[in-house]
């Protein structure tokens, strides 16, 4: 009918340079949010692992995993109501299931995973003086675990199932990165646990993975760049105001520990624990520069058109 | 009767309280009734628009919104902005006076050097705002528009960026967010909404999508006929990559330049889909670093 005259892709003209698309209020509680569920998710990854691999002897580690992932589930929420901008009607998020929405589903993944945390924390808080709250918590375990994946990545899903070319142009990449980090950040959480309570081998085995998630959390950037270079909608992370913290997260919170973690061998003392530490919070600033970046990648003309560009859809 | 100016229907209420609307009023002011069940949007001619800004005006008026953006922008005529928590109708002005760096000498006939559209909520469907909203407080309504219910929303702010079109935003006084209702209460009292009974040239036309996409099909193609070869739709339901992804928009436009001289976006996105790719990547990272503790034995002493 009008194909004819139908306009191809963008021509590079914006009006009068002004957005297309609305940024996100999306700000540090929501990416404290994000590095904090994302750790204690995963803190029950490492909980159901250690069960498994270590039997008994894990007592310990299993123990402190599970508190970890109960401080985040208690915390947690609190800094994400305290965002809501009605914050008296966060119940509200859990009066319908909308499949379509990761928020929607996220609320009720947090919810359970809530629910079972408290449940494996009953085994960590009176495990050594019941054995109906050991029975509950290792019931609880498995189910724990899987939620904590979820929880480890949903929220690069709920970013990638909006309009903000940034975080639209790489939903696989973003989803590896989140979980990377979160199991990153966990596992170095864990070794400093460990490391405070004398059990210096099940440390050096938690850096390990630490570093094998820090190598992940650097592949899936990398990626995640590629992709935003591809879709030309990379400036903000590259060059907007939330650039040094990506590049220092990349830089500092995961290439550097990555090495301290490699060069410190069966050493112990402050290398290691520093190395624990700069991953965790890289995990952190790398989530809330993708935040940051994708708020401003919102407010460009110039991405929102590339993102709906219709030579790149098929 | 004598004059001819009221319409036949207005007589049959003329002995009715005048502060009062006549029931389904809008079947005198468009020459369709309005009746849950139906798909009704707007069709917005910008071949037609003046820029006269009167649905801006009508839409605070009826919706009691508040101004904002006081001020000049500099921005030919549009000194409105955007679209945004209180601003729900949006005239943009875009002044082709030269192209390739020269001045134009020839005149296009239909907004010749300047285009001029209202913008407003598209009411997608499906709607990626609808869609992402965690409280159910956006919804469809029974004439296939979409609402937010202001007693339900918390203010999460997530259609916000859904929204490919930069509609629906967040007030910073009550904590909500807001947008376009296709006046929902007008259409529940047989009204048409505001902006569109307020047109002048009826460049907003309101009524029932299926109608509306017949006559502006039409309307192509008479401007086609009359030298403006340039004229399309933008967002009408089947337009070829008009919505990629967005099955319609129940308000559509007719456009005779590019989509982004109007700030519309060429092939907009339904967000939605995007999810669960991202999840499975990162589920299976997550699953790849759960066996690789399990190698390492995470756990042993
Ligand atoms: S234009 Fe935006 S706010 Fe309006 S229905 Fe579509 S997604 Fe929702």
């Amino acid at each position: 009918m009008n194909e004819a005259t139908r306009p191809e892709g963008w021509s590079g003209e914006t009006y009068h340079g002004r957005p297309v698309t609305k940024a996100s209020s999306f700000d540090w509680k929501v990416s404290a949010y994000i590095a904090l569920l994302g750790m204690a998710g995963s803190a029950q990854v490492i909980a159901a692992v250690a069960r498994r691999a270590g039997g008994r002897r894990a007592r310990g580690l299993v123990r402190r995993a599970r508190l970890v992932a109960l401080a985040g589930s208690v915390v947690g929420p609190l800094v994400l109501i305290q965002h809501l901008k009605t914050p008296s009607r966060w119940y509200n998020m859990l009066r319908i299931v909308r499949p379509t929405s990761p928020m929607s589903l996220g609320s009720w993944l947090l919810t359970a995973f809530g629910g079972l945390s408290a449940l494996t924390a009953l085994g960590a808080l009176f495990g050594h003086r019941s054995r109906l709250a050991r029975r509950v918590a290792d019931a609880a375990q498995l189910p724990a675990a899987a939620a904590g994946a979820g929880m480890s990545v949903y929220t690069a899903s709920l970013l990638s199932a909006t309009s903000t070319p940034l975080w639209a142009a790489a939903p696989g990449p973003l989803a590896a990165q989140f979980g990377a980090a979160s199991m990153a950040g966990a596992a170095s959480a864990l070794a400093l646990a460990q490391r405070r309570a004398g059990e210096v081998g099940s440390a050096r085995r938690l850096e390990r993975l630490a570093a094998l998630a820090a190598a992940g959390e650097l592949a899936a950037s990398l990626l995640a760049e590629r992709r935003w270079r591809e879709a030309g909608v990379g400036h903000a992370a590259q060059r907007g105001r939330a650039a040094p913290l990506l590049q220092g997260a990349k830089a500092g919170g995961m290439a550097l520990p990555l090495l301290a973690h490699a060069v410190s061998g069966r050493r112990s003392g402050l290398l290691p624990e520093l190395a624990s530490l700069a991953l965790i919070l890289g995990g952190a600033a790398l989530r809330h520069g993708v935040l940051q970046a994708g708020n401003e990648s919102a407010c460009r003309p110039e991405d929102a058109f590339r993102h709906a560009d219709p030579r790149r859809r098929r | 009767m004598e004059g001819g100016l009221a319409h036949r229907r207005a007589l049959d209420y003329a002995d009715r309280d005048p502060r009062g609307p006549i029931p389904q009023e809008a079947e005198i002011t468009t020459g369709r009734r309005v009746e849950p069940g139906r798909a009704y949007g707007f069709f917005t001619d910008t071949t037609l628009c003046i820029g006269c800004k009167a649905c801006e005006v009508a839409c605070k008026e009826w919706n009691q919104l508040p101004a904002d953006h006081l001020g000049l922008t500099g921005h030919s005529y549009d000194n409105t902005g955007h679209l945004g928590a209180h601003t729900w109708r949006h005239v943009t002005f875009n002044e082709k006076i030269g192209k390739d760096g020269r001045r134009a000498t020839t005149m296009p006939p239909y907004q010749s050097h300047w285009l001029m559209m209202s913008d407003v909520c598209k009411h997608c469907d499906p709607a990626p705002c609808l869609e992402a909203c965690p409280t159910g407080a956006l919804f469809r309504t029974e004439f296939e528009s979409v609402v937010v219910q202001q007693d339900i929303c918390n203010g999460c702010g997530y259609c916000v960026p859904a929204c490919p079109f930069g509609v629906v935003e967040l007030s910073v006084e009550d904590g909500k967010a807001h947008k376009c209702t296709l006046c929902y209460d007008r259409l529940k009292g047989g009204l048409e909404p505001a902006c569109a009974k307020s047109c002048p040239t009826d460049s907003i036309r309101f009524g029932p999508v299926e109608e509306l996409l017949e006559g502006a099909k039409a309307r192509v193609a008479r401007l086609h006929a009359q030298g403006q070869p340039a004229a399309y739709l933008y967002g009408a339901p089947g337009t070829p990559r008009a919505t990629g992804g967005i099955g319609r928009l129940n308000a559509f436009f007719l456009l005779i330049e590019r989509p982004e001289a109007y700030n519309l976006p060429p092939a907009p996105s339904r967000p939605a889909p995007r999810a669960l790719p991202s999840i499975l990547s990162g589920l299976a990272a997550v699953a790849g670093l759960a066996a690789a503790a399990l190698l390492i034995g995470v756990g042993r002493r």
